[in-house]
């Protein structure tokens, strides 16, 4: 056995060490200079990131395959670093009003160490420890505002449906380790191709789906999702949106493809079945939606429909096009979320109707919007449709009739994205004062926007860092 | 006597899983769901326990699984109760049924 | 060293407009002077790169054999059971397509400079330079694209520029409806392009210019003559539309609704030359196929005559220009299709000189006369304005071809050419055309700038933004065209296709040529100068009568659109429209109002009780267990054919 070498942790104790740095200094800074941690945690994350980076290439296995450090890991790690930053740049303002600045950044942090835990996990325990520091953190930011109602109540069913289907997913993990004898991803994987398929197996693989369905808000699992969603606080909502369901699929990707390969043609019709459900029923629940954030938590539903589909053929493609699309959808969910945290910070409403002319209130914040939807949409040349592009072009041959449901379901979801950009462009706002964004929602919203388009116009460069990612999961 | 195996416990603990989850889904008591997911936790510790014992008794995987499960748990259930209080507070009941301002 | 830079880095020139488009747009639209400063200033850059790159090119002959070609992938798709797409974007230099870096560079540089003055007071000035810079780096991307999808890109492009030109003064109707027109005009052919475009991926496998080259050569392996035929036919209704030839030229005259600069950029210099400019980048193809060449050559020469007769008559001074530039694209695309295109491009490199020179100089006419637009309203402009007269005689002795002007040149070139390829009925339709344009033009001229004055004028010279731009090009318009002199054809030896062509000195086509043109100069002197009445012209005109109404309106052209639009496509349209809202918006609504429905209905699920979401999850993992234990490998996943 190799010895073990703390260096292959470096970026995990870092951002451990940020998060109880920002935790710490917010007991002794004074009140008035609070709003400097945001920017520690900011520029914190950011500098973690350019370490990642270093990274790259740094493929091993820790503890006989208990960690896993490989392109695939760390490509999440920067995924989920970059959407804490810029959730963290968007929300700064809204901290600020909201108070309690060194609570808040530092269970942001906390949550990404856990994502980070979770795409590293090599065995049972790790995973779920990863995936619990994740959850417990949001849990906590979810009933942010313990004052308002709907922040606890949100809270409140979050914790007790997230403590039911952890608790599914370890009871399908323990009858795992009951079969096989180990814990160890990689050695599970071994075992299960040698032995006879039993429903005691199918059965684990169940509740595995179920537990991660739950996070991944698969129908229908996912009924926890708008709720939580509505009630959160909205840069909660986004960084739950994206960064909590990437880590999900990071994990779901690992314990499946690398984990039950061999008894792949059990599961990948229920994945399919799972995928398309999704899909249809997320889109179809949007539409009557007035609320933006309950209309983003729908379309968020159906996304993951859509990202669902790249597990089906557990090929290296798919694996790809749930990274690929993992990262745009990053973007375009910033790019929104952000639209709706300013937008309630001003205005305090969320209701769709309130967004009445926004285009006249701020070209930016409603431009941002657009092209968030019409990406999440698929409409080319944003960066979704080539997303799109990528996990449904897996799929083609063998699954021709999930790729219609999905184009369907893309167009019907068209129908509810337009009706924002048209409340927003047509109608006239009730209250015609223009709004000023500070630069750090600026420069979010912009970063969010051109990267949107630049990957829609030129995925290439992105294209192949994800291929060279993918192109490590199974070299363990 | 009988002699107890693998499979007394296994059916143990899926007895107790499935009576934490009838809890679960029919108490409208906040804290005593909460209480029933700590059952649920408990038929998974089960689980774990048993088969350390009885798949791999030469190395303690399973147990040292199971202790992280149980303090985890516990610090869920720190977070959870803490919640419960806050809504308290809010709505003056923890009767699951009030809450239900999100919804649609 | 600083050539070789510019050779390797040839994409610099249409990224610097295009970044300042992206400045002007977002920081320095409030400031129109600093925004002018940054438009021109990048094209300016744009030209001394594209001047070195050019440069570079014409004093190495070896890219004439092989060009420089650099190229980066853009995308790349593949399908499982389909071979790969690859699509790149990338940059190919060779003689030709550094003469157009340079020359759409240089003239665009000094049409920048000239708006400064011209443009001057306009509230949309800052608006008006950025989407001349955006034109500017469509054109240019156009010019060096290796690759043919990324040329249809910035032929895309250069049509939105065109269209947001057109259409710059949109508080005028008629600028809005020719905006629309030229729009819809050029996107029916683009469709045609597009068409052709796909057929040679589907068929070739690739778009790059080189490769495409390669494999057209031995085609038979590819596919048949017929489809070959029908790739040319369609990719040439692409350069038709946007090349203004018969029958899609309508646009081209409406679209002088611009302001002058840009007619003088887009319609006269640079992008109505792109559909000339890419049948010449894809002559391999039309060569390949004779019939297509003859095509393109009958189109060009007949339109070459048809605008010419149509000029004759027209009064604004901007439709006259208009008609004439139609006219000279016949002419290019005449040489194409005689298979030279060598003569072609040298006709569209004076052109381009001489052309935006006449349009700059109109434009500094109209400025002057507050926008009266009809050269019968003019006369004696001479002495008020004479740089602007002086210069735009060199413009007129140009294009009517009396050496040694720049037009001279190329048209006898384009003559020749047709000659010695044997089409002698195109070279007389040529030749007439040549004395009809020398003609018309100096029609104009006379009326204009000559005869008496007009009292109620008060023209007065332009300020110097307008006329440095003028002598320079004016100087352009003497001396562009000695580079291809019969006796010494530089030319020649650098842009040709498949082998230079050297033929002996035709003194007897050359003599034709000036006599025609001094001809049609002496007969538009009688009719508009000596007599000063005017008496002989009018009579002539109510003799021809009908002929004159008829070129008059144009041959009735845009009327017989009309009708077909009233006639035909309306009355189907109403039958379609019957058909679209009752059944087709039938079946959108039923889909539209069963979503929604549906929607309503499973929202009922989401009650806001925990202990229901909890219930409908414990349901949820009984569903998937039951789906999993019968969608085993066996059974349901056969049905729906997902397991292999």
């Amino acid at each position: 056995m190799m010895p073990f070498d703390p260096s292959a942790l470096t970026l995990e104790m870092l951002v451990a060490a940020l998060g109880l740095g920002v935790l710490i200094l917010g007991l002794i800074v004074p009140h008035g200079s609070r709003h400097g941690l945001g920017w520690l945690s900011f520029f914190g994350l950011l500098g973690i990131m350019g370490v990642a980076l270093s990274m790259w290439g740094d493929n091993r296995e820790l503890l006989s395959g208990m960690y896993l450090l490989d392109n695939y890991a760390l490509f999440w790690k920067i995924t989920f670093m970059l959407s804490a930053a810029l959730v963290i740049l968007g929300c700064m303002r809204y901290v600020d009003s909201m108070g309690g600045q060194a609570e808040y950044y530092s269970m942001i942090i906390f949550a990404t160490l856990g994502m980070m835990v979770m795409a590293s996990a090599g065995d049972f325990i790790t995973l779920y420890l990863g995936l619990e520091l994740m959850t417990i953190a949001f849990i906590i930011l979810v009933c942010f505002r313990k004052m308002e109602a709907k922040s606890v109540e949100a809270g409140m069913k979050y914790i007790l449906l997230a403590g039911m289907s952890s608790a599914v997913l370890l009871y399908g993990l323990s009858l795992l380790y009951g079969l096989t004898g180990s814990v160890i991803i990689l050695e599970v994987s071994r075992i299960i191709a040698l032995q006879p398929v039993t429903p005691a197996l199918v059965l684990a693989v169940v509740m595995l789906v179920a537990g991660l369905g739950f996070k991944i808000s698969a129908v229908p699992f996912h009924m926890w999702t708008p709720d939580v969603y509505e009630g959160a606080p909205t840069p909660v909502t986004s960084f739950l949106a994206m960064g909590s369901k990437a880590a999900s699929f990071a994990i779901l990707l690992r314990l499946f493809i690398a984990g039950l390969p061999g008894i792949w043609e059990n599961w990948t019709m229920v994945v399919a079945i799972l995928a398309a459900v999704t899909i249809i029923f997320g889109n179809l629940v949007a539409i009557p939606q007035t609320n933006v954030k309950r209309l983003l938590a729908y379309s968020s539903i159906a996304q993951a429909g859509y990202i669902l589909v790249g597990l089906v053929t557990a090929t290296e493609a798919g694996i790809k096009g749930v990274m690929f699309y993992a990262f745009l959808y990053v973007f375009a969910t910033v790019g929104a979320f952000t639209v709706a945290t300013y937008f309630y910070h001003v205005t305090g409403s969320d209701e769709l109707k309130d967004y009445a002319g926004l285009s006249q209130r701020s070209p930016l914040m409603a431009a941002v919007m657009l092209v968030a939807m019409l990406s999440m949409a698929g409409i080319p040349p944003l960066a979704g449709f080539v997303g799109k592009f990528y996990l449904f072009k897996t799929i083609v041959d063998g699954y021709l009739w999930l790729v219609f449901i999905g184009l369907i379901m893309s167009m019907v979801s068209v129908y509810y994205y337009l009706r924002v950009a048209l409340v927003m462009y047509r109608d006239e706002p009730a209250d015609p004062t223009p709004i000023k964004l500070p630069s750090p929602v600026a420069v979010t919203l912009i970063v969010a926007m051109v990267v949107t388009l630049v990957i829609g116009i030129y995925p290439g460069p992105l294209s192949e860092v994800v291929n060279e990612a993918a192109h490590t999961f199974f070299m363990h | 006597m009988l002699a107890i195996s693998l499979t007394h416990y296994v059916v143990l603990s899926a007895l107790l899983f499935s009576i934490g989850l009838f809890g679960v889904l029919t108490k409208r008591n906040a804290v005593a769901v909460l209480i029933c997911i700590e059952l649920m936790l408990n038929a998974v510790n089960i689980n774990l326990v048993a088969f350390s014992k009885y798949v791999t008794p030469t190395d303690f995987i399973g147990q040292i699984f199971s202790i992280f499960v149980i303090t985890v748990a516990a610090a869920e259930v720190g977070v959870g109760l803490a919640i419960i209080i806050a809504i308290y507070r809010n709505r003056l009941s923890v009767n699951l049924d009030d809450f239900d301002w999100l919804k649609w | 060293m600083l050539v070789e830079f510019a050779l390797y880095h040839a994409w610099l020139v249409p990224l610097l407009p295009a970044l300042a488009f992206g400045v002007i747009v977002f920081l320095t639209r409030p400031w129109p002077k600093l925004s002018a400063i940054v438009a021109v200033g990048s094209m300016a850059v744009a030209c001394f790169f594209a001047t070195l790159a050019a440069y570079g090119v014409f004093t190495n002959h070896e890219f004439v054999e092989k060009p420089l070609v650099y190229a980066t992938r853009w995308f790349s798709l593949g399908l499982p059971g389909m071979p790969e797409v690859q699509i790149d974007v990338g940059v190919q230099l060779d003689p030709t397509s550094a003469m157009m870096l340079f020359m759409v560079s240089f003239i665009a540089t000094f049409i920048f400079l000239y708006s400064i003055g011209y443009m001057e007071g306009d509230p949309g000035f800052s608006v008006f330079f950025s989407y001349l810079s955006l034109f500017g780096a469509s054109m240019l991307l156009l010019v060096i694209s290796s690759n043919l999808l990324q040329m249809f890109v910035a032929w895309g492009l250069v049509g939105l520029c065109s269209y947001l030109l057109i259409g710059f003064y949109s508080h005028k109707i008629s600028a809005r409806e020719a905006a629309k027109k030229a729009f819809v005009t050029c996107r029916v052919a683009d469709f045609g392009l597009l068409l052709g475009l796909l057929a040679l991926q589907i068929v070739f496998g690739t778009l790059n210019l080189t490769e495409l080259s390669e494999k057209i050569a031995h085609f038979e392996e590819y596919t048949t003559f017929g489809m070959l035929t029908l790739i040319a036919v369609l990719v040439f209704i692409g350069p038709i539309g946007k090349s203004g030839q018969f029958p899609l030229h309508v646009w081209l005259p409406d679209a002088m609704e611009g302001p002058t600069p840009v007619s003088a950029l887009i319609h006269a210099a640079t992008m109505v030359v792109a559909g000339v400019y890419l049948v010449g980048r894809t002559l391999f193809l039309f060569h390949e196929v004779p019939s297509a060449m003859q095509l393109v050559a009958v189109t060009g020469g007949f339109t070459a005559l048809f605008a010419a007769t149509i000029a004759i008559t027209q009064r604004e001074i901007k439709r006259i220009l208009a008609y004439s530039t139609v006219s000279q694209l016949g002419y290019m695309m005449l040489a194409l299709g005689v298979g030279s295109l060598t003569a072609s491009m040298f006709h569209l490199w004076t052109h381009a000189f001489f052309k935006a020179l006449m349009f700059l100089g109109a434009g500094s006419v109209l400025h002057a006369l507050h926008h009266k637009a009809d050269v019968w309203e003019m006369g004696g402009l001479y002495k008020k304005m004479p740089i602007t007269t002086w210069t735009f005689v060199i413009g007129g002795l140009a294009i009517a071809g009396i050496p040694p002007f720049a037009g001279f040149w190329s048209k006898d070139e384009i003559l020749v050419a047709t000659l010695s390829e044997g089409h002698y009925v195109l070279f007389a339709v040529g030749a007439f055309t040549a004395f009809l344009t020398a003609f018309y033009m100096w029609r104009m001229i006379f009326l204009a700038f000559f005869g008496e004055e007009k009292p109620e004028n008060h023209p007065h010279e332009s300020p110097w933004t307008m006329t440095v731009p003028l002598v320079v090009l004016a100087v352009g318009a003497l001396g562009a065209g000695w580079v291809g002199t019969p006796w010494h054809n530089v030319w020649a030896e650098w842009i040709f296709f498949g082998h230079p062509h050297h033929g002996p000195v035709n003194y007897g086509a050359m003599l034709l040529s000036i006599v025609l043109a001094a001809a049609g100069i002496y007969l538009a002197y009688m009719l508009y100068l000596k007599d000063a009445k005017k008496k002989r012209a009018r009579r002539l005109a109510e003799w021809f009568g009908p002929v004159y109404r008829m070129l008059y309106n144009k041959y009735y052209i845009d009327e017989l659109y009309l009708w077909f639009n009233h006639a035909l496509v309306d009355g189907t349209a109403r039958l379609m429209y019957l058909f679209d809202i009752y059944v087709v918006d039938g079946i959108v609504n039923g889909i539209g109002g069963f979503a929604k429905l549906s929607g309503d209905g499973l929202r009922v699920f989401q009650s806001g009780r925990l202990q229901n979401y909890a219930l409908i999850f414990f349901l949820g993992v009984l569903a998937v267990a039951v789906l999993m234990a019968f969608t085993g490998p066996s059974a349901a996943s056969l049905v729906l054919g997902g397991v292999k």
